[in-house]
């Protein structure tokens, strides 16, 4: 029978929830990280900002297998971070996430920022703002543009499939539950062993999910 | 609030803007600085809103040098002035938390982090919009009180700048700095702002207004300073400075001859 795979739910519970928590933190994680950074080159003008403009555009597109065999270099036991013992854990698949996500945040972020028009920046100092306030206001302004980026973020991070396979091993636990295994990875590992049934299912379920996340944001973004 | 530049004078890099102003906007006063394109009136004001700090001179606020304090008391005397610009510039929200957005940002952190809450809960539960008293008595001065709920992108250019000039008024200000808020408006919005103008002013509020247009000058102020090149040409009442010029180029200007450059026009 085909469809066995999906016959105990507890199998598909551990994988959706697998991947929504590493997905999730991982874009949280990037969000905190990124959105400074986008501020931070929106509102300044230095030296060499194309540059770093450029540098980050170019991280957009980063391939993710690459990443993942950086990432794994990294956290193998021959690499700089080996002691930690990351390799092939949830941890490590966050990290290669965060490494894909975090640029298309970032970009996406700078642009929206630096399309804020200085009136609106004049304004909200204008009003008695610190600037604090100002920052906050012109975020606000990008908000839409921000939340894009985000969603840009868990997209490419929830779709993920070379570098998580690469840094977490797609490991299942003997009772059939996820330990590295992630929606995506299951659909390739499915696909591997010709349950297309199966994996399109996960497929489908995968879409629901990205529906889900984007639905939830868009509404407390107030759009 | 008295506002007064001594000898005022800025530049950026090599280039002048301002040389050797000295002017005094004081409560319930209208000040009007008048002047053809390009002859420094944003400067100025943006200098008066303390945006700017002199390169020259000194701009005091109550006898109190702004930029000789911390940034924290200068915030404190900034947050007395309020400026309105040409363009109207409203955020992204309904016209009363545009309204409101100046004593907002006046709130303890802790305070504005409750209200982000309740709104984040209240937009969950699709709550109706709220508006404030505050907010509701600015915008009746400018005649848009009905829209208080409405988004701020709906609004046209002449309802946006009243919104605007609301906004600087909501935040209680003792000194208003108009910068052409009416260049881009039609009479009867222009008419409507004037009327505000004039209440603040009856209200204490002292005015320092930037604008091209000389009956409108004539009409609301009470002083009148023309500015050319960077520099104070005649400061003096308004019905002195327009019927009775004491500098030849004051009275070209006022008779619109100034306006035009005949060698630029015929280029």
């Amino acid at each position: 029978m085909p469809l066995d795979a999906l016959s105990d739910p507890t199998y598909l519970r551990s994988i959706i929830r697998l991947s929504l928590t590493v997905s999730l933190v991982a874009v949280l994680v990037s969000t905190v990280l990124s959105l400074p950074i986008a501020f931070a080159v929106g509102f300044a003008d230095f030296r060499g900002k194309r540059f770093v403009t450029a540098v980050i555009n170019t991280g957009m597109g980063f391939p993710s297998v690459v990443v993942g065999l950086l990432v794994w270099y990294v956290l193998s036991n021959q690499g700089p971070l080996g002691t930690l013992n990351l390799i092939y854990t949830p941890e490590a698949m966050i990290i290669s996430q965060c490494v894909l996500a975090a640029p298309v945040i970032t970009g996406v972020a700078l642009s929206a920022v630096e399309s804020v028009d200085d009136a609106v920046r004049d304004a909200a100092y204008g009003v008695g703002g610190t600037r604090a306030d100002v920052a906050l206001i012109t975020l606000k302004e990008a908000r839409y543009g921000v939340i894009t980026g985000i969603l840009a973020g868990f997209g490419r991070a929830i779709s993920e499939v070379g570098s998580v396979l690469i840094v977490g091993g797609n490991i299942a636990y003997a009772d059939g539950t996820s330990k590295t295994r992630t929606l995506t990875t299951a659909i390739q590992f499915e696909v591997r062993k010709g349950e297309f049934e199966v994996a399109l299912i996960l497929g489908a379920v995968l879409l629901v999910l990205v529906l889900l996340v984007n639905g939830i944001v868009l509404r407390l973004g107030g759009r | 609030m008295n506002l007064a530049f001594e000898t005022v004078s800025y530049g950026v890099d090599e280039t002048s803007i301002l040389t050797d102003i000295s002017l005094s906007v004081g409560a319930g006063e209208v000040v009007t600085v008048i002047g053809p394109s390009g002859a420094g009136k944003t400067t100025l004001l943006r200098l008066a809103a303390l945006f700017e700090r002199p390169t020259a001179g000194t701009v005091r606020c109550d006898g109190t040098d702004p930029w000789a304090l911390s940034r924290d008391e200068r915030l404190t005397l900034r947050r007395r002035i309020g400026m309105v610009f040409q363009r109207a510039s409203l955020f992204e929200t309904s016209v009363a938390r545009n309204v409101d957005v100046g004593r907002r940002v006046r709130r303890p952190w802790a305070e504005r982090l409750r209200g982000f809450g309740r709104r984040l809960v209240g937009r969950l539960r699709r709550d109706g919009p709220t508006v404030d008293d505050r907010a509701l008595e600015a915008l009746e001065l400018v005649g848009l009180e009905d829209a208080w709920d409405r988004d701020a992108g709906s609004l046209s250019g002449g309802e946006a700048q009243r919104v605007s000039f609301a906004r600087a008024l909501a935040a209680e200000p003792d000194l208003l700095v108009l910068d052409e808020p009416t260049s881009d408006l039609d009479p009867r919005n222009t008419a409507i702002l004037e009327r505000a103008i004039d209440r603040a002013r009856e209200r204490g509020h002292g005015v320092l207004l930037a604008t091209h247009d000389m009956h409108q000058a004539e009409r609301i102020s009470d002083r009148v300073a023309f500015l050319l090149e960077g520099e104070l040409v005649e400061t003096g009442p308004a019905t002195r400075v327009f019927e009775n010029p004491r500098d030849e180029r004051t009275a070209r200007f006022v008779r619109g001859d100034l306006l035009y450059d005949e060698n630029e026009l015929l280029a």
